[in-house]
């Protein structure tokens, strides 16, 4: 795809990157939690290291989400305008949701 | 050296005069001047207090040990010595940091801890020369070192301060108590650990001014440079006793004196070493020039010191272990005896040598080996020193910490190495193991644990159990396991665990620092009252305070054992117990304590006596007389990193938020920031009935997973429904059940049987259709009655039916049933056997159409305009939702099938009956029982029924083709969604041409007789062969097992067809005139009220046609209506605009069967259904002119446009057949995925089939027409076979459908001639066809062919089906189609 028709692949990481920070800090706070349990029980290590993801991936992500959103618009769409609607409700899409997840 | 007597003097005053000292300082400075020239600078900022730092630190520089002599003017020689031998450097430092004359007249004290002498004292020293703070644990070092920071902090705005400890948690330690103490701003301060990555930590050098880090990583960053050393004020090294060697802390020292700069070091520990020599390393080291010494006994520490009562308890060694040790001696003493031989000198007694003293004894021997000793011997004496230490070693251990860790040690070493080939022979030694072994599995304690259990629970019972804690020190894991394994045993109070480093053994993992961290915290907090720890508890990290310290060996370094004695007794009472095994232990334990005493010595008076020390910078000048300001802090809560950082995102607002509209983020407020997760969560479950048909895509297809949902979900939603539905339901098993039947092959000859079994899925039906089976045509009217009494509940089903099969869209379903009810009545009142077969034959094309029938709901919305409507509503729904319709043509392939077998069991009847068969009840019936998908083709039925026969008998090709269409589908569908779309499609246009065929068939019906009678009959005829045209192909396509399946009820159908046809032209006079006149009447009516629908689409579609041929156009429209229905039931939108574009472009055949190829692609892309419907009509009526034309040659127009048509395809078609076929081959292979070029390939193949026709139109245009028509039906049949075989695997298919062709065609044709020639007993002739159908088919050599190249498949496949079509033309003339054609004509005009 043309590099206009698709995210901005900054954005994506910025969305990424804060889904990583978040994630690790709910990991780390159970970390915790399960390392107060841990007693004298085995040290796990775990990397605690924030996600990354290199260029490549990062056009990749925002192809497959574009193509996963405009999908998903698209078939809204068709039953929006099957149900005469101008506007695509939730529950638009909703009725495509299932098959639409199974789809990606 | 000059500086001893200072700090003597300094100690002794205990507090500054800083007058005098002032005086003295700056009285010196004035001789200093003198006596150096470079001193001279120096005073002239004290007339002048100079702002920065660059002036005034050389003097300073030059104080560094000044600062000693304050108050001791008679030592300035010494010190102008000193000054010389430091100024040197003076003027080369351009220190960058400036100092703050306000904060420099002054030096905080916390004033909120109570002031301890030697603390102040102490700081006093530290704050103004380079200071070794010897202070036993507890005594508060990190004060001192906190308030001298701070002062730094102060004087030197710019200046950086590092404090740097061993570890990272000491680090992280430290600045906690270092906030707590002097409350350093925190945005000052930062932690740098390894964690920190070293750009980050570049950064944070530049940004920060206090640090707080490891050695480690000072010392990379003054090597990088990243760490900003000029503006180093004060060092701060925690831990110093580390400082030996090449230790990080030695390296930092160095590096920071070669830069040089002038900074504070403050060394702060609590053992600075056991040895004289370790301690001068240190001083030397960290440059220190002062220390500060104290321990419990000095004056003014021990106020502070709590009581800590340290017990010696002597434990015997018990009897095992003595039996034990025993035994090793037995080991030890020859070999002992062997070296005393040798002469080496063993200067004690055997029993009481330590591993130690025989390593210290053999190093002497290699230093100096024996001079009477032969060199020889010397590998004798080694081995015999190596066996005595590893011997001496394990008797320690065996002392110190009981038989397991022995026994360990000894088995690990009896394993390998040069021990185990020593001792591999000894039987002592093994005797020794054995012993220890019975002793272990005898679970013989060793007396120091019981001992330590006891003294454990007699603590617990003084002390509350929750509130006291307890450490254990052990030097080996493997005892703290045991130690573990005790403690286990003793009860709730003591809740012990384990506190031990990170290596992991082989046995033993080792904990994490996360995890010590972990187990520290619950020690805090009361989870553990007992940690049984190694040598990591002693130092350093914050053990908390503790009551009861328990060494469970006494043989470590007295340095070791003082910070374990810190662990207690710091801010209350704590009591020490040392557990020594008595003898060699003990002994050893009393000796390095006291050699410790020894060192205490030494440090006494500051070391002075026994210590060289560093001249270091006074960093303040002289003209500053800092006065001591006793401040009370207010302290900040100290916060630690981690929790910042988390506060900080968690109080982070997204920044996108700022550039939505409030609209906008009350939208997304509405979804994702809902306090109660109820509100409003995209569901997943809301509409299960949208689950049961794939949704319309876009760009995406459809995931085998999707499938398996929605196959999932049609099956989880039939139970629901009522029990007719139920009956669909299994209606629809049914046919999944006789595909599976067909693919065994079962079922291959016998239709009844498959029949059998979808009758047994049909409720009601099955016993009747069985019946019909058995005896088709002796129970025609029975089943017929059965059919009509059925037929109401059949209605029922069809309500109900129209309901679920419209699942997608429940609107659909209602309306349907009524409109059906009262068409089936209608149907169902017609007394003729014609219509009735019509009827059935509508039936079947409903059944058909029941795939299409989301159309019906369409139809149903449409119901006003029917036909149209219908149309349009079907090509919409197909155009929305390809893919329901798909999926419904799966499901309901099932049920076309049992349709199909049932339609087919009907025209049996139908065709056996044709005289006067009520086929109308059968259809309901038929619709009623497997056809229940159908009930929409019902109205269409009800419409078509208003158009008379001509619907029932294009739908009954449109059965076929669907059934067809269905069974090739249904593999595909199964094995991909896509291909199943495909096959779809491919039934779609198979269904189209055989629609054609049947629309051409009814033109060629309404030109003769009564236009509909005849022109069904004629159609049945021309539908059987194109049913048979369509069996074939769709034989073909669905595979061999498939087809050899079908073949059966193609076979069956095809001779229905042929029977039909065979009857209509037997019945001809008679019947046909009895259809005439039905025909005519009905045929008005249907064809009026089709006429409307069809002059709607007709002034759509059809333009080209003139006002003169409108009647006739309506007749044909009527059929083409019809056919159209079908077809656009079948495939709606996508045929219908590719119809229209084929009249608009006049194409008809060539477009048509393009757009048949395209339709797939115009279902999804025309969304209109209306277009569709255009172009459904457009190619029906092209269809329809082409048999008109060809039949009727009378009708100028038709023929005409028909002739256009032909030319246009004919022209136009070799150019699109050869791009067709060349871009056909790549799609073919991609076909499945490209619908478009199944498309083209479709019309690639229709063209083919239009090229067949043409030339036989040259040759004789109408029956050439005919052929062509049929021709084109095979190869669209063939087309779609090709893509089945794509679909599935190819190359076989479009092989055997060549092969069917043939054979369809020889058959067809002698089916023909047999059924012209022979009008009675038309039914048992076309059962013969059947038979000779499948006797013709040649299944092997079908397969055979399939294994055949695609390539050559596709040639002969040409030159079959130009072969086929020549057959064909012969088989239509003598169907008499030609014949009837002029009759038609005839009847029509």
């Amino acid at each position: 795809m043309d590099a206009n028709n698709t995210f901005d692949s900054d954005l994506i990481h910025a969305i990424f990157k804060h889904i990583w920070a978040r994630r690790f800090r709910e990991r780390e706070r159970s970390d915790a939690i399960d390392a107060t349990e841990a007693e004298v029980a085995l040290g796990t290590t775990k990397k605690n290291r924030l996600a990354s993801a290199n260029a490549n991936a990062l056009k990749l992500s925002c192809e497959l989400l574009k193509s996963f959103v405009s999908e998903a618009v698209q078939r809204a769409a068709i039953i929006a305008e099957a149900e005469g609607m101008e506007k695509i409700e939730a529950t638009h899409l909703e009725r495509i949701l299932p098959q639409l997840l199974l789809d990606f | 050296m000059g500086s001893r007597v200072p700090i003597e003097t300094i100690e002794e005053d205990g507090e500054f005069d800083w007058e005098a000292a002032v005086k003295e300082i700056d009285l010196a400075c004035l001789k200093t001047t003198n006596a150096s020239s470079s001193s001279s600078s120096h005073f002239t900022p004290l007339a002048n207090p100079p702002i920065t730092a660059n002036l005034t630190k050389p003097p300073a520089k030059r104080q560094s040990t000044l600062d000693k002599f304050i108050g001791r003017t008679e030592h300035k020689p010494e010190n102008h010595q000193v000054v010389s031998e430091c100024g040197v450097n003076d003027n080369d430092n351009s220190p960058l940091v400036g100092i703050d004359p306000e904060a420099a007249k002054t030096w905080i004290y916390p004033g909120f801890v109570p002031l301890r002498d030697y603390q102040f004292a102490i700081t006093k020293t530290a704050l103004f020369s380079n200071t070794l703070v010897a202070l036993p644990t507890g005594l508060g070092k990190t004060l001192i070192a906190a308030v001298v920071m701070y002062n730094y902090f102060r004087w030197f705005p710019q200046g950086k301060i590092v404090f740097a400890a061993p570890s990272r948690p000491l680090v992280m330690q430290q600045i906690e108590a270092c906030h707590n103490i002097v409350g350093i701003p925190q945005e000052w301060t930062i932690d740098l650990t390894g964690q920190t990555c070293p750009s980050k930590r570049a950064f944070l050098w530049k940004s920060k001014r206090v640090f707080f880090v490891t050695p480690q990583v000072l010392e990379k960053d003054i090597q990088s440079g990243t760490c900003l050393t000029n503006y180093l004020v004060c060092l701060v090294i925690d831990e110093a006793h580390r400082a030996l060697g090449n230790y990080s802390y030695c390296v930092v020292v160095r590096e920071l004196m070669a830069v040089p700069i002038q900074l504070r070091i403050l060394a702060l520990t609590a053992t600075p070493g056991s040895k004289t020599q370790a301690i001068q390393g240190i001083i030397d080291n960290l440059q220190i020039s002062t220390l500060e010494y104290r321990n419990e006994s000095d004056h003014d520490v021990c106020p502070y010191v709590h009581d800590r009562k340290l017990e010696v308890i002597e434990v015997p060694l018990g009897q095992d272990a003595d039996d034990v040790s025993k035994r090793l001696f037995h080991v030890i003493r020859p070999y002992a005896v062997r070296l005393k031989n040798f002469g080496v000198n063993l200067n004690r007694d055997i029993q009481t040598l330590s591993p130690h003293e025989v390593l210290m004894a053999r190093d002497k021997f290699r230093q100096a080996p024996l001079p009477g000793l032969p060199h020889v011997n010397h590998g004798d004496v080694e081995s015999c020193f190596a066996a005595l230490i590893t011997l001496y070693h394990i008797r320690k251990l065996l002392s110190s910490h009981g038989i397991r860790p022995a026994y360990e040690m000894l088995e690990e070493k009896l394993k390998e190495g040069p021990f185990a080939r020593l001792m591999s022979k000894n039987e002592d030694i093994r005797m020794t193991k054995l012993l220890m072994q019975q002793r272990l599995s005898h679970g013989a304690p060793s007396p120091k644990l019981s001992k330590m259990l006891e003294i454990l629970v007699d603590h617990f019972k003084v002390k509350d159990p929750k509130t006291s804690r307890v450490i254990i020190f052990s030097n080996f894991r493997g005892s703290v396991r045991d130690i573990m394994n005790a403690l286990s045993n003793i009860g709730d109070m003591v809740k012990a665990t384990e506190f031990i480093g990170q290596s992991s053994g082989k046995t033993l993992k080792g904990q994490s620092q996360k995890i010590q961290q972990a187990v520290l915290e619950k020690f805090r907090a009361g989870g553990f009252n007992v940690i049984v720890a190694t040598s990591i508890g002693e130092e350093g990290l914050d053990i908390m305070e503790v009551d009861l310290v328990i060494c469970f060996d006494a043989n470590v370094s007295p340095l070791r054992m003082i910070q374990r004695m810190g662990r207690t007794g710091r801010k209350n009472n704590g009591r020490v117990v040392v557990l020594a095994c008595e003898g060699s232990e003990k002994n050893s334990y009393m000796r390095k304590q006291a050699s410790g005493r020894a060192i205490k010595k030494h440090m006494r008076n500051g070391g002075t006596n026994s210590f060289n020390f560093h001249p270091s910078p006074r960093m303040i000048p002289h003209v500053y007389k800092p006065e001591v300001q006793h401040v009370e802090f207010s302290i900040k809560q100290f916060v630690p990193r981690g929790k910042k950082l988390q506060e900080e995102y968690a109080t982070e607002t997204p920044a996108f938020q700022k550039k939505l509209t409030p609209a906008e983020t009350h939208m997304l407020a509405k979804y994702y920031n809902n306090p109660d997760e109820e509100k409003l969560r995209v569901s997943l479950i809301a509409f299960p009935h949208f689950q049961t048909l794939p949704s319309k895509v876009h760009k995406v297809m459809h995931s085998r997973q999707t499938g398996m949902l929605i196959d999932a979900m049609q099956h989880l939603q039939e139970p629901t429904f009522s029990e007719q539905s139920k009956s669909f339901f299994t209606e629809f098993r049914a046919p999944l059940g006789e595909r599976e039947e067909l693919d065994t092959g079962l079922r291959v000859t016998n239709d009844p049987k498959d029949l059998h079994s979808v009758r047994d899925l049909e409720v009601n039906t099955s016993q009747r259709k069985a019946k019909q089976v058995e005896s088709p045509t002796s129970t025609l009217e029975t089943t017929e009655k059965d059919y009509e009494e059925s037929s109401p509940t059949h209605r029922y089903l069809f309500s109900s039916e129209c309901a679920s099969v419209d699942t997608l869209g429940n609107v659909f379903v209602m309306p349907v049933p009524l409109l059906f009810f009262p068409n089936v009545l209608e149907s169902d009142n017609t007394p003729l056997p014609k219509t009735e077969k019509q009827h059935s034959c509508r039936n079947t094309s409903h059944i058909d159409l029941v795939p299409v029938d989301t159309s019906e709901k369409h139809r149903q919305d449409n119901i006003s305009c029917k036909l149209k409507e219908r149309f349009s509503p079907d090509g919409a729904s197909e155009t929305l939702e390809t893919h329901s319709l798909v999926k419904r043509n799966s499901t309901r392939v099932g049920e076309d099938d049992v349709a199909n077998s049932v339609g087919e069991i009907v025209l049996s009847s139908d065709e056996d009956d044709c005289e006067g068969l009520e086929l109308s009840p059968r259809l309901t019936n038929f619709i009623k029982s497997g056809i229940v998908p159908e009930s929409p083709v019902y109205d269409q039925g009800e419409a078509n029924r208003e158009e008379d026969l001509e619907f029932p008998q294009l739908s009954s090709p449109m059965r076929f083709s669907n059934e067809l269409a269905g069974e090739s589908s249904f593999p595909e569908r199964k094995v991909q969604h896509k291909c199943n779309d495909y096959n779809i499609v491919s039934t779609t246009t198979e269904l189209r041409t055989p629609q054609k065929e049947v629309g051409l068939a009814n033109g060629t019906e309404c030109l003769a007789v009564s236009p509909i009678p005849e022109d069904w009959r004629t159609p049945l005829a021309n539908l059987t062969n194109t049913n048979s045209s369509a069996r074939k192909d769709w034989r073909v396509s669905s595979g061999e097992k498939l087809e050899t399946l079908r073949q059966p009820r193609k076979l069956k159908r095809l001779r229905r067809l042929g029977d039909c046809s065979s009857a209509v032209k037997e019945n001809y006079p008679g019947i046909t005139e009895a259809d005439h006149i039905r025909s005519r009447s009905r045929g008005k009516k249907h064809i009026r009220v089709k006429w409307k629908s069809a002059e709607s689409w007709f002034t759509l579609s059809s333009v080209a046609f003139a006002l003169v041929t409108k009647k006739k156009k309506m007749i044909m429209d009527d059929d083409v209506q019809v056919f159209i229905d079908e077809e656009a039931e079948v495939s709606s939108g996508a045929e219908m605009s590719a119809d229209e574009n084929e009249d608009v472009t006049g194409d008809s055949f060539e477009d048509s069967f393009i757009d048949d190829g395209t339709m797939p692609t115009a279902n999804t892309q025309a969304e209109s259904g209306k277009v569709d419907m255009m172009a459904v009509y457009r190619y029906i009526q092209p269809k329809i002119s082409f048999f008109y034309c060809e039949v009727n040659e009378l009708i100028k127009n038709h023929k005409v446009s028909f002739h256009r048509r032909s030319l246009l395809s004919q022209s136009p078609l070799p150019a699109r057949f050869r791009d067709l076929a060349a871009s056909s081959l790549s799609p073919y292979s991609a076909g499945p995925l490209t619908r478009i070029n199944e498309s083209r390939s479709d019309s690639d193949k229709s063209l083919s089939s239009l090229r067949t026709p043409k030339t036989t139109n040259s040759e004789s245009n109408q029956d050439a027409m005919m052929i062509g028509n049929l021709s084109v039906v095979q190869i669209s049949s063939d087309s779609r076979k090709r893509k089945f075989s794509l679909c599935n695997s190819a190359n076989a298919p479009v092989i055997n459908l060549e092969s069917k062709f043939a054979a369809h065609a020889q058959a067809t044709e002698k089916e023909s001639h047999e059924g012209v020639r022979s009008n009675a007993g038309a039914l048992e002739y076309n059962d013969d066809d059947d038979d000779a159908f499948f006797a013709t088919l040649d299944f092997d050599a079908m397969e055979a062919q399939a294994t055949l190249l695609l390539s050559k498949q596709r040639s002969e496949a040409k030159e079959k089906e130009d072969a086929t079509v020549i057959p064909n033309p012969g088989m239509q003339r003598s169907d008499g189609m030609e014949k009837d054609a002029p009759s038609f004509d005839l009847g029509l005009w």
